[in-house]
């Protein structure tokens, strides 16, 4: 970057890592971090002060580190200055995932690498071999920042969580410089990291008749705000305050899809979110723009999302759920609303193929014993704590009839959306 | 006739080519989810959600965009975009340059092999000046000139405009 524009400040020990005091590969590394801060206009670099969570989990090129890079750092005797978490394993639980042998062939071929790569990361500073969700912050997981703590997480989904419910301060940093500044131990001060970027610049009301679909809300919010930061009057008409499991759930999805429709970080809902509680609408930055959100606006959204399977007609081949990964009351929600549609039609399992994904200490907590394990697997559900985005990698299932409730997925692959209630019927119906 | 703008050189570079562009947030993710994995010349715009890029070839073009969305995946893509072969030839963002594009970019740019040229901060003027198809002359002092027909003549684009 032209050097006159830079106006980093360095302490004497950045500079001297900067200079090569730690090796080639901290110089480097260093040198990656200080240019990242330099672009982002910072004045200076800050330690991190919590674990890590990074998108990197796949051994496939053009989404995290190469097989060379990680194998530099892990040569160079470099590791994160904390643990960290990453996103969920590729779907390599084929069992648990309906494919058949040519989607499994493909899937072997590319994730040939993956159990070096995770060997990899361990030594880099991964938490254990059961670090991988996208829900890192649930309870039974454990990676939980407190508030304010300075991090450079990555996966947007969780990114906003950290920021909006937690409290803790992070950018929404890429796959690769997450892992580097996690190792560096630093990370620019800049955006969300400072004070006032974490004003409202957008209020969001909502006035819909009912608690408005979290999917579909986050769309919308993110599509209009950007890379802003909204505050969300409106919904704890709906939401009990105290941030208990149910309104957990629904901040969860309506801040992975307010990410992934546009670039939003950290969200405020009024009464709900701790920054939000503590100062109110005072939260809104003076210059901030409103937008109305009503039961039309969500229904154009759904209405505008384009077909994007071979056969707009076709019978749903598969449905995924659990993108992002669900807790264990949701859980139970799929497992009692399909079993009771099951009872309802005297029909003994689901007629769509479908996996339910869920972190690994969640399933393990679930317990192969519970009920709401036997009642799933009894109706054809099958859990997995894989990623279903992964499965769509390859040319094998461009095209085909998958449904999902995740607006993540539909955005990133072929996959139709439909509300967690339309779902139910249509496995159990086996036909839209 | 040609239109000149000013914006801060994140990557230096002096590139020419044709300007693709995006009146709204870039998913990167999105945009090359199907073009990161077998090599090819193209890199056809996979991001059904932007209605100026979808189907677009994106490969050795200027892409032109406010900035970039979505998933923090897109981190890794343009080192994997260089690699293939089918990356842009420069980025331009008429705001800051958001987190994610910076990190990616940067990344690729000093752990990978050639150079994507990004020049920031070109303001809103220039993004609703440039359209797809435009020639566009990329200086290492951040300058950009969209070169149309009929040259000759030269349009100098306001700079309190162009730097805001």
């Amino acid at each position: 970057m032209a050097g006159e524009e830079a106006n980093l400040r360095l302490t004497p020990q950045e500079e001297d890592v900067l200079a090569g005091s730690d090796g080639p590969v901290a110089q480097k590394v260093m040198r990656t971090v200080v240019q990242y801060g330099q672009a982002l206009g910072a004045e200076r670099l800050v330690d991190i002060s919590g674990e890590g969570h990074l998108v990197i989990a796949y051994a496939i090129p053009g989404t995290g580190p190469s097989l060379e890079m990680l194998e530099e750092l892990v040569a160079a005797g470099l590791t994160t200055k904390y643990p960290f978490t990453l996103d969920p394993r590729p779907p390599l639980d084929y069992d648990n995932w309906a494919l058949d042998r040519q989607q499994v062939a493909v899937l072997d071929g590319m994730y040939r690498d993956q159990a070096r790569y995770e060997d990899l990361l361990l030594r880099l500073g991964a938490r254990d071999a059961d670090a991988y969700t996208c829900r890192p912050f649930l309870e039974e997981v454990g990676n939980i920042p407190k508030r304010g703590d300075i991090l450079a997480w990555s996966e947007s989904a969780c990114v906003v969580w950290a920021n909006s419910v937690l409290g803790a301060r992070t950018n929404r940093n890429g796959a690769i410089m997450d892992l580097l500044c996690n190792i560096a131990g630093k990370v620019p001060l800049s955006g969300l990291l400072d004070d006032g970027a974490r004003r409202a610049t957008w209020r969001i009301d909502v006035k819909t008749g009912d608690l408005p679909l979290p999917q579909l809300l986050g769309a919308v919010i993110g599509r209009r705000v950007q890379a802003g930061v909204p505050l969300v009057t409106g919904l704890d008409r709906f939401l009990d305050a105290g941030l208990d499991a149910p309104t957990r759930d629904y901040l969860n999805e309506l801040g992975t899809a307010c990410a992934t429709a546009g670039a939003v970080g950290l969200f405020h809902v009024e009464g709900i979110t701790p920054e939000a509680v503590e100062q109110g609408t005072g939260i809104l930055a003076r210059a901030h723009r409103t937008y109305v959100v009503d039961d039309d606006v969500l229904a154009d959204l759904a209405a505008s999302y384009p077909v994007l399977w071979r056969d707009g007609d076709a019978r749903p081949e598969k449905c995924y759920l659990g993108c992002p990964h669900v807790s264990l009351e949701q859980i139970d929600w799929w497992a009692r609303r399909i079993t009771a549609a099951l009872q309802e039609r005297r029909q003994p399992r689901i007629k769509v193929p479908t996996t339910l994904c869920a972190a690994p200490q969640t399933l393990a907590r679930l317990g192969a014993a519970g009920s709401a394990w036997r009642d799933l697997q009894a109706a054809g559900v099958m859990l997995s704590a894989g990623c279903p985005m992964q499965l769509f990698d390859n040319d094998l299932a461009v095209g085909s009839a998958i449904v999902t409730n995740s607006t993540k997925l539909r955005t990133y692959t072929n996959a139709r959306f439909f509300p967690d209630r339309r779902i139910v019927e249509i496995l159990v119906d086996g036909e839209i | 006739m040609s239109l000149t703008f000013k914006g801060r050189p994140v990557l230096p570079g002096t590139v020419t080519g044709v300007a693709v562009v995006s009146h709204g947030g870039f998913n990167t993710y999105a945009s090359f989810f199907e073009s990161i994995h077998e090599p090819s010349d193209k890199a056809i715009c996979a991001d059904s959600g932007n209605a100026d890029l979808y189907g677009r070839d994106l490969a050795g073009r200027v892409i032109c965009v406010p900035n970039t969305t979505g998933s923090t995946s897109g981190g890794a893509v343009w080192q994997r975009l260089i690699d293939m072969g089918n990356a842009p030839r420069a980025m331009l963002f008429s705001k800051a340059i958001d987190s994610l594009a910076a990190g990616g970019l940067i990344v690729a740019d000093l752990w990978g092999g050639e150079r994507i040229v990004v020049v920031d901060r070109l303001g809103d003027a220039f993004l609703e000046a440039v359209v797809h198809g435009d020639a566009l002359t990329i200086g290492a002092d951040g300058g950009v000139v969209i070169h149309r027909s009929g040259a000759g003549t030269s349009q100098e684009a306001p700079q309190e405009d162009a730097l805001a």
